[in-house]
C-alpha cells in the first residue's frame, strides 16, 4: 500500500485525522473503529491527548461555574446575621457540593487538562502511552462529575445532595444521621472520579517514564513535567486510600457493614485517618500543577532561565514525600494523643521549607530579568504573592495549640482559599492564557485578560482576606447562620460583596474567550506562529494549534530548554544572540505520514456503563446490573477491537507503510496488536527519515 | 494604551485603594463586641495559646511584607515598559533584549533552605513546650469534674462534685456551663451521636466530642463573666445553631448556684395555671425532658439517676435503609429542665431566655429580675422545628406541638416559670 491510497487532509486542518476507506471484511463481532476527525461525534470517540485535554478543560470550566454559583449562595446566606436566603438544610448541601465540586471536579480536572495536553508535548512524545485509556479517564471523570452534580436536582432542589461536608466525617455520614441519598451520591460519585484519576495517573506516569524523546533525560524535563509527574504519583498512592474509605462507607450505608457504626464498636476516627491520608496529599495534588505552570511562565516573561532548576525539582519531590507525613494536622483536636499531635505539628512546620524555596526561586528568576507583565505573567506573579499568604497562615496552624483555636473556623477557610484559589486556580488561569495560542492558534485578548485578572484579584482579596479576621474573631466554619450579637456582620458583608466581584472577573474571562474566538472566526485565524511568547519548552516547537501528530519528526534533546537553545546562542562577549527564528526551528506540522491510533467507541461506552452502575448502586440494583452488562460488554468490545484503522483487507499491521518499510518494528505487534502499542513505543520512530519542515 | 483606558485603570485603582482604607477605618471605628474572639482570652489556656501564637503572627507578618515587598520591588525595577494591551498584538521581545542568563546559585539555595529550617526549628521548640503544658489537664486543684456531652444540637453538662465520673452525676444541666472563677475545671467531653467539638474561644481551644470516646479537657476563667461557645465540628442540620455559654461565677456565687441546682422541683399549687401546665407537661413533654423531683421513673422510661451518656439512646438501628428506629428517644436525652429559668439561653443557646439577658443582670438574678423572652419561648413550645431546623421525626431535635391551644401554651409557660 502506498501513501496515495489514502485521503490526506490538508495541513491547515491540522486537527483532522487522515481518513481512509472503510473495511469491507471484518470477523463477526468485531466492530470497525470510528473514522474521521470532523464534527461533534469525532470528539466522542477521540483518543487524541490534545482533544481529551481540551475536553477536560471545558468540563472543568462547566463545573467551575456550578461550584461558583454554589459559592455565591453560601455568601448570600452568610451576608447578614440570621440569614434566610437558603435554609440550613440546603446550606449544608450547598457548601458540601461547593467543596466537592471545586476540589474533585474543577481543580483536579483542570490540572488534568494541562497534563493531558502538555505532558506528551513537553517530553516530545506522539501521544500518551495508552490513548484509549486516556479517553476512558475523561469519560469516567465526566460520568462521576455528572452523577455528583445531578444529585442537586434529583428528587427536588438539594433534597438528595451530599450534605456532610467534603470531608464527610463518620458517623454523621451514616444512614441514621444522613438518611437521604446525598451521601450515597458522594460515595459513589467520588469512587467513579477516583477510577478516572487512578487510570489517568498510571497512563501519564508511563508516558513520562517511557516515552520521552531521544536525549530527554529526567533533568532535561521542564519543571511543569516534573510537577505533573509528582502529582500523578501522589494520585497513584492517594486515590486508593480515599477509595477504600468510600468503599467502606458505601458498604456501611448499603449493606450495614458497620465499619463506622459506633454502636457496633467502631471508632469514627478511622474515617478521619483514611480521609486525611488521602486528603493532605490531595492538597499537593491541587497545588503542584500550578507550581509547574508558574515555573514555565515566570522564566518566559523574565527572559531568563528558571533560577535553581534542580532545587525547584528537588523541592517538588520533597513536598511529594513530606505531604504524606502531615495528614493528622487536620485532627489536632480530635483526640489523637499529645505525642502524635507533636509529631504532626513539627512535620507540618517543616513542609513550609520546600514551599518557601519555590517562592524564593521564582523571585530570583525575576531578579534582574526583563519582566513583561502579560496576562499569564500577571497570574503567575499573582500566585507567588497570594500563595505566600496561604503558606504563612499554614505555618500558624502548624502550631498545634493555636490550631485548637483556629481549626474549623473561617481562619482555615481563608487559609485554604489563599492556597487553592490564590495558588492553584490563579496558576491554572495563567496557564489558560499562556497555552491558549498553542491549543487554538490565537491569543485571548490581553486587554480583557488583564482587566479580568485585576478584578478577580481584588475580588479574591476582599472575599477571603476578611475571613482571616472572622476566624480569629471566632466564626466557625460550616455554620448556616450566626447571631446578630456575635460581631461577624461587617466582614461577612465585605466578603459577600467580594465574591460577586470575583464572579464579575470570571464572567470577564468567559467573555474574553467568547469575544476572542469570535473575532478570529470572523477575521480569519491570525498567524501567531509556533512560539507566540518566545518560550522555552518543546511544546512550542511545533505549529499552533498543534497538529494531531504533534511533531513532524523525533526531536533530539541535548539540554534543558532545548527549544530556546535552538533559537539563541552566545556571541564572543557572552551575550545572548538570536541564531534562528522560532519558525525556522519549529516543525510546521506538514508531515502527514504519521501513524496515529484510531478513535474508539469503547471508552465512552465504558464510561456510560460505569454511570449506570453508579445510579444503580444508589437507586436500584437492577439498573446496576444493566450497567454492569454494558460495562463488561464495553471491555470485551475494547479487547476485540481491531488494532488499527482500515488498512486493506487482511493486512493488520499497526503501521502504515510510509515508504520506509522496515517490517515489524520491535515489539510493536503484527496482526492482533491492540492499537495501543503503536504509541507506547518510542515516538515517531518510523518517521526518522522525514526531514524537518 | 488609550488615554480613556488609562483613566479608567487609574480610577478603578483609586476606588480599590479608597475602599480598602474606608474598610480599615470602619473596622477600627466600629467596635463591635466579639464574644467569641480568640484574640482577647480571659482564661489561662487561652492566654497561653495567644502568648505562643502572637510572636509567630509577627514573624509571619514580617515574612509577608518581605515577600510582597520583593514582588513589588522586582516589578517596579525590572519591568519592561510599554506592555501592549492591544488585542493579542503583543508578543516578542527585541532580539537583543537579554539580561544576564543566571541559572542559579547553590549557596543561595542552601542558605534559603537552612535559614527557614532553623527559624521553624526554634518555633517548633516553643510549640512543643506549649503543647505538652496545655495537654497537662491533670494539674488541677479542683475536685469537681464536669462531663460535657454533645448531642444534635445542644450541650449537656453533668456535674460530678466529687470528681468520680463512674457514679451518677450530682445534677445535670444544659446549654450553660457554670464554673467557679479562677480554678482549672476538668472536663470530660463525650458525644451521644455524631462528632461535635466543644469550644469557648475566650477560655481555651476546642476539643472534639467523639462518640465512643471520652476526651479530657480543662477550662479556666480569670474573671466572672459569660463566655460564648459554639460547636465547631460539623454535626449535621443545625450545626450552626448549636451554641453554648460558659458562665464564670465567684466562688460564693458558684456555691449558691450549685446548692440551688441540687434542689428538686416541687409541684405547683393546685388550681393555678402552672398546675394546669404541669398536667400538659407531664403528658406531652416528660417522656423526653427530665424535671428532677417531678418526673418519675415511669415517665422517664427507666433509670432515675443517670441519664444515658452512650450512643445507644437512639435504640437499635433497623437497618432497612429507611433510617428508622425501633425505639423512641428515651427521657434524659433532651435537656434537663429542673432549673430552666436560671439559664440565660435555651434551644442550644441559640435563643435568649430573657430579653435583656446581657451582662447587666447578675446571673443568679436572671429568673427574678429578667424579662422573659415570652414570644420566643412560646413559639418554641408550639413549633420548635420551625424555629431551629431539626430532624424531629428522627428523634433529633424537639418535635412540634401545634395541637396545643393558646391557653395550653400559657399554662405550660407558667409551669416552666416555676422551674427556677
Amino acid at each position: 500500500m502506498t501513501v496515495t491510497d489514502r485521503t490526506i487532509t490538508a495541513p491547515e486542518e491540522a486537527l483532522a485525522l487522515p481518513a481512509g476507506p472503510t473495511i469491507a471484511h471484518r470477523p463477526l463481532g468485531v466492530f470497525t473503529r470510528p473514522q474521521g476527525s470532523e464534527g461533534w461525534a469525532s470528539w466522542l470517540f477521540t483518543v487524541d491527548h490534545k482533544r481529551i485535554g481540551i475536553m477536560y478543560g471545558a468540563a472543568a470550566m462547566f463545573f467551575f461555574l456550578v461550584g461558583g454559583a454554589e459559592a455565591l449562595f453560601i455568601r448570600l446566606q452568610l451576608a447578614t446575621p440570621n440569614g434566610s436566603v437558603i435554609g440550613a438544610g440546603t446550606y449544608n448541601g450547598v457548601f458540601t457540593m461547593h467543596g466537592v465540586t471545586m476540589v474533585f471536579l474543577v481543580i483536579m480536572p483542570m490540572a488534568a487538562a494541562f497534563a493531558n495536553y502538555l505532558l506528551p508535548l513537553q517530553v516530545g512524545a506522539r501521544d500518551v502511552a495508552f490513548p484509549r485509556l486516556n479517553a476512558f479517564s475523561f469519560w469516567c471523570f465526566l460520568a462521576g462529575g455528572l452523577l455528583l452534580v445531578s444529585s442537586i436536582f434529583i428528587g427536588g432542589w438539594f433534597q438528595n445532595a451530599p450534605d456532610g461536608g467534603w470531608f464527610n466525617y463518620a458517623p454523621n455520614s451514616g444512614l441514621p444521621f444522613s438518611p437521604s441519598k446525598g451521601i450515597d451520591f458522594y460515595a459513589v460519585g467520588l469512587q467513579i472520579t477516583g477510577i478516572a484519576s487512578l487510570v489517568s495517573s498510571i497512563n501519564l506516569i508511563v508516558t513520562v517514564l517511557n516515552m520521552r524523546t531521544k536525549g530527554m533525560s529526567f533533568f532535561r524535563m521542564p519543571v511543569l513535567t516534573w510537577m505533573l509527574l509528582i502529582t500523578q504519583f501522589l494520585l497513584l498512592f492517594a486515590i486508593p486510600v480515599i477509595t477504600v474509605a468510600l468503599f467502606l462507607l458505601m458498604f456501611d450505608r448499603l449493606w450495614d457493614a458497620n465499619f463506622f457504626n459506633v454502636a457496633a464498636g467502631a471508632d469514627p476516627l478511622l474515617w478521619q485517618h483514611l480521609f486525611w491520608i488521602f486528603g493532605h496529599p490531595e492538597v499537593y495534588i491541587l497545588i503542584l500543577p500550578a507550581f509547574g505552570i508558574v515555573s514555565e511562565i515566570v522564566p518566559t516573561f523574565s527572559r531568563k532561565p528558571l533560577f535553581g532548576y534542580h532545587f525547584m525539582v528537588a523541592s517538588g519531590i520533597a513536598i511529594g514525600f513530606m505531604g504524606w507525613g502531615v495528614w493528622a494536622h487536620h485532627m489536632f483536636t480530635s483526640g489523637i494523643g499529645p505525642l502524635a499531635v507533636a509529631a504532626f505539628s513539627v512535620s507540618t512546620m517543616f513542609i513550609a521549607v520546600p514551599t518557601g524555596v519555590k517562592i524564593l526561586n521564582w523571585l530570583a528568576t525575576m531578579y534582574r530579568g526583563r519582566l513583561r507583565f502579560t496576562t499569564p505573567m500577571l497570574y503567575a506573579v499573582g500566585v507567588v504573592s497570594m500563595f505566600t499568604i496561604g503558606g504563612l497562615s499554614g505555618v500558624t496552624h502548624a502550631i498545634a495549640p493555636s490550631d485548637t483555636q483556629q481549626t474549623d473556623t473561617y481562619y482555615i477557610v481563608a487559609h485554604f482559599h489563599y492556597v487553592i484559589f490564590g495558588g492553584a486556580l490563579l496558576g491554572l488561569f495563567g496557564g489558560f492564557y499562556y497555552w491558549w495560542p498553542k491549543a487554538f492558534g490565537y491569543k485571548l485578548s490581553e486587554a480583557w485578560g488583564k482587566a479580568s485578572f485585576w478584578v478577580m484579584l481584588v475580588g479574591f482579596n476582599f472575599t477571603f482576606g476578611p475571613m482571616h479576621i472572622l476566624g480569629l474573631q471566632g466564626m466557625s466554619r460550616r455554620i448556616s447562620t450566626y447571631r446578630a450579637d456575635e460581631g461577624f456582620a461587617l466582614w461577612n458583608m465585605v466578603a459577600t460583596i467580594g465574591s460577586f466581584v470575583i464572579a464579575i472577573g470570571v464572567a470577564m474571562f468567559l467573555w474574553n474567550v467568547y469575544a476572542s474566538t469570535r473575532k478570529w472566526q470572523r477575521a480569519g485565524r491570525p498567524d501567531v506562529g509556533p512560539d507566540p511568547w518566545d518560550a522555552r519548552g518543546l511544546e512550542w516547537m511545533t505549529a499552533s494549534p498543534v497538529p494531531e501528530h504533534n511533531f513532524d519528526s523525533e526531536i533530539e534533546v541535548e539540554r534543558l530548554d532545548e527549544f530556546w537553545h535552538r533559537k539563541y546562542g552566545v556571541d564572543e562577549n557572552h551575550r545572548v544572540v538570536r541564531t534562528a527564528t522560532a519558525e525556522e526551528v519549529a516543525h510546521d506540522g506538514s508531515n502527514t505520514r504519521v501513524h496515529l491510533p484510531s478513535p474508539s467507541y469503547w471508552p465512552i461506552v465504558l464510561g456510560g456503563g460505569i454511570l449506570l452502575v453508579g445510579y444503580g448502586l444508589i437507586y436500584n440494583m437492577w439498573l446496576a446490573a444493566a450497567g454492569l452488562v454494558l460495562l463488561v460488554g464495553a471491555i470485551y468490545g475494547w479487547i476485540l477491537e481491531p488494532a488499527d484503522d482500515p488498512d486493506d483487507a487482511g493486512h493488520h499491521d499497526d503501521h502504515h507503510d510510509d515508504g520506509d518499510d522496515h517490517g515489524d518494528p520491535a515489539g510493536n505487534g503484527g496482526p492482533g496488536g491492540n492499537g495501543e502499542s503503536a504509541s507506547a513505543e518510542k515516538p515517531a520512530k518510523t518517521e526518522e527519515a522525514v526531514p524537518v519542515g | 494604551m488609550s488615554s480613556r483606558l488609562k483613566a479608567l485603570v487609574w480610577l478603578s485603582s483609586l476606588l480599590v485603594i479608597a475602599g480598602t482604607i474606608v474598610l480599615i477605618v470602619v473596622s477600627i471605628v466600629v467596635t463591635d463586641d466579639h464574644p467569641l474572639s480568640t484574640l482577647s482570652p480571659v482564661g489561662r489556656q487561652g492566654r497561653d495559646i495567644a502568648r505562643l501564637i502572637n510572636p509567630i503572627f509577627i514573624v509571619a507578618g514580617v515574612v509577608f511584607f518581605l515577600v510582597q515587598g520583593a514582588v513589588l520591588a522586582l516589578w517596579w525595577r525590572y519591568r519592561v515598559g510599554g506592555s501592549d494591551t492591544g488585542d493579542g498584538e503583543y508578543g516578542y521581545y527585541e532580539d537583543d533584549e537579554f539580561p544576564e542568563q543566571i541559572h542559579g546559585n547553590d549557596r543561595l539555595e542552601i542558605a534559603w533552605t537552612i535559614v527557614p529550617t532553623i527559624l521553624l526549628a526554634v518555633i517548633s521548640v516553643f510549640t512543643l513546650v506549649g503543647l505538652f503544658a496545655l495537654d497537662d489537664v491533670e494539674a488541677s486543684g479542683e475536685e469537681m469534674v464536669v462531663t460535657v456531652i454533645g448531642q444534635q444540637w445542644w450541650w449537656e453538662y453533668q456535674y460530678h462534685l466529687d470528681g468520680d465520673t463512674t457514679t451518677p452525676p450530682d445534677f445535670v444541666t444544659a446549654n450553660e456551663l457554670v464554673i467557679p472563677v479562677g480554678v482549672d475545671i476538668p472536663l470530660e467531653i463525650k458525644s451521644r451521636d455524631v462528632i461535635h467539638s466543644f469550644w469557648v474561644p475566650k477560655l481555651n481551644g476546642k476539643k472534639d466530642a467523639v462518640p465512643g470516646r471520652s476526651h479530657d479537657w480543662v477550662i479556666q476563667a480569670d474573671k466572672p463573666g459569660r463566655y460564648r461557645g459554639q460547636c465547631t465540628e460539623f454535626c449535621g442540620l443545625s450545626h450552626g445553631l448549636m451554641k453554648t455559654v460558659a458562665v464564670a461565677l465567684t466562688p460564693a456565687e458558684f456555691a449558691q448556684w450549685k446548692d440551688n441546682q441540687m434542689t428538686l422541683a416541687a409541684l405547683p399549687a393546685e388550681g393555678t395555671d402552672a398546675s394546669e401546665g404541669w398536667e400538659i407537661f407531664n403528658q406531652q413533654c416528660a417522656s423526653c425532658h427530665v424535671v428532677n423531683g417531678l418526673t418519675t421513673a415511669a415517665t422517664r422510661g427507666g433509670d432515675t439517676d443517670s441519664p444515658p451518656d452512650t450512643w445507644d439512646i437512639y435504640g437499635e438501628f433497623n437497618g432497612d435503609n429507611a433510617g428508622t428506629y425501633t425505639d423512641q428517644l428515651v427521657a434524659g436525652a433532651a435537656p434537663n429542665l429542673t432549673h430552666l429559668m436560671t439559664r440565660g439561653t435555651f434551644a442550644g443557646s441559640w435563643f435568649d431566655l430573657y430579653l435583656d439577658a446581657g451582662d447587666r443582670i447578675p446571673y443568679l438574678d436572671l429568673s427574678t429580675a429578667g424579662t422573659l423572652n415570652r414570644g420566643e419561648l412560646e413559639a418554641w413550645v408550639i413549633n420548635a422545628p420551625e424555629r431551629k431546623p431539626a430532624k424531629a421525626d428522627d428523634f433529633r431535635g424537639m418535635i412540634a406541638f401545634t395541637g396545643l391551644s393558646p391557653d395550653d401554651v400559657d399554662d405550660v409557660v407558667a409551669f416552666l416559670r416555676t422551674l427556677d
